[in-house]
């Protein structure tokens, strides 16, 4: 019998608001889906378009990627590059053909433990909603195929 | 041409000068110094294109003292915009005289300003502001689009062709090169490999389509490049390749435009 699909999500979470954010989640007994695994970053403006990438092609069916709310960043102005950023890998992986509801970017402050587990939950939903992430991996094969 | 890069030369205006010389009927770039301006032929159109500002930029970094005159098409142009912008090359250190490109050049490009602001040879074609290639590409469902290009990113020999022609691919280090990021030894490389060119594109990117040109696997790199620019000017209303502003990757505060996100 086949198991029911149970999306994996890789959440990068920044080391002072989200990532705390989430430790209250759990310090408050809050309930979320265990679909999320966390990695830590120092900083959301950290995270380079290679890890989002990168994870989707390692089989992540969807990535998020948490920082504090503009104007909170512990290096003043961190989240303005994620921001920015982000919201171009967002458009380009669009363009590339891979949905752009995959990623998800948002703002979780350190005392937003109910904000983490809603957006955990909401967003591990819509995840399998969409089922399981097709391959984004260039691989021989397809090159001989068409 | 001779007398106007004559003139500069004896002016001292420009230690050297970077135009073309007919080799075995081929236009190719040369540098032309006092010494071989006799050198120099009238000029005349042609559509061979050439990274010319990266054969400037690596003479300038050698000679930093050196001020240098160079020929330069529309898409050059910008690139020199760019270099000037992201502190590559000093403006003052640079003369430019512009030729215009030819008709069907500009169709063939779909390029959207296939001439100089500064023209001094030719005359300007009509610029080309649809891209037929890309409509055809948006006008795809999602996931053909995928499959489309992973089966051109199959063919990838990472050669790092398409980086090292680029007039706007200024780095000394390169994260195309990163052994972690993108595995090494593996072939096609990974998918992150153009992505992540694509994002180092964003604010760069001129749309000269050298890349797609040199590409010896043959990926349609610049419809990719193509959609790369008009996202940066629809996300961050900013133009690649204009004289003034700054690349909003640039500004690592708010002065630039934020795009509309969680707030």
């Amino acid at each position: 019998m086949q198991s029911p699909f149970e999306p994996k999500i890789l959440a990068f979470l920044c080391n002072w608001c989200s990532y705390a954010g989430a430790d209250l989640a759990g310090v408050s007994r809050l309930q979320y889906p265990p679909n999320i695994r966390v990695m830590r970053v120092m900083c959301s403006g950290t995270v380079s378009p290679h890890h989002v990438i990168h994870a989707f092609q390692r089989g992540a069916d969807g990535v998020l990627v948490a920082g504090c709310h503009i104007g909170d960043c512990h290096y003043i102005k961190g989240n303005y590059m994620t921001l920015k950023r982000m919201t171009f890998v967002q458009e380009l992986i669009r363009f590339a053909g891979y949905n752009p509801e995959r990623f998800r970017l948002e703002w979780i402050s350190s005392a937003e433990g109910v904000k983490f587990a809603e957006v955990a939950r909401d967003f591990t939903e819509k995840v399998r909603s969409l089922g399981p992430a097709p391959p984004f991996e260039a691989s021989p094969r397809l090159a001989m195929g068409i | 041409m001779k007398t106007k890069v004559r003139q500069l030369l004896e002016d001292g205006r420009v230690d050297a000068f970077l135009a073309y010389k007919t080799i075995h009927g081929v236009p190719y770039p040369a540098l032309f110094t006092r010494e071989n301006v006799d050198e120099l032929e009238p000029w005349a159109p042609f559509k061979a294109r050439y990274p010319v500002t990266k054969i400037l930029l690596a003479q300038a970094r050698q000679n930093p003292e050196k001020t240098y005159g160079v020929l330069v098409r529309g898409c050059e142009e910008r690139s020199l915009n760019e270099l000037f912008k992201w502190n590559q090359l000093a403006r003052d250190k640079v003369v430019v005289l512009g030729h215009a490109c030819t008709e069907d050049l500009a169709l063939y490009c779909e390029c959207p300003k296939p001439y100089p602001d500064q023209l001094d040879y030719g005359e300007a074609p009509a610029p080309v502001s649809k891209s037929r290639r890309l409509e055809e590409l948006e006008a795809m469902p999602e996931n053909d689009r995928l499959q489309w290009w992973l089966s051109h990113f199959n063919r990838c020999i990472r050669c790092h062709g398409c980086r090292d022609v680029c007039p706007v691919c200024f780095c000394t280090e390169c994260s195309l090169e990163h052994k972690e990021l993108i595995p090494a030894q593996k072939l096609p490389p990974d998918t992150s490999f153009h992505l992540v060119r694509a994002v180092h594109m964003a604010g760069r990117c001129i749309d000269c389509g050298l890349c797609e040109e040199i590409c010896p696997a043959g990926i349609p790199l610049r419809a990719l490049y193509k959609r790369v620019n008009h996202l940066v000017e629809n996300i961050f209303q900013y133009k690649t390749g204009v004289a003034d502003g700054k690349s909003p990757f640039t500004m690592l505060g708010d002065e630039s435009f934020l795009p509309a996100g969680p707030r």
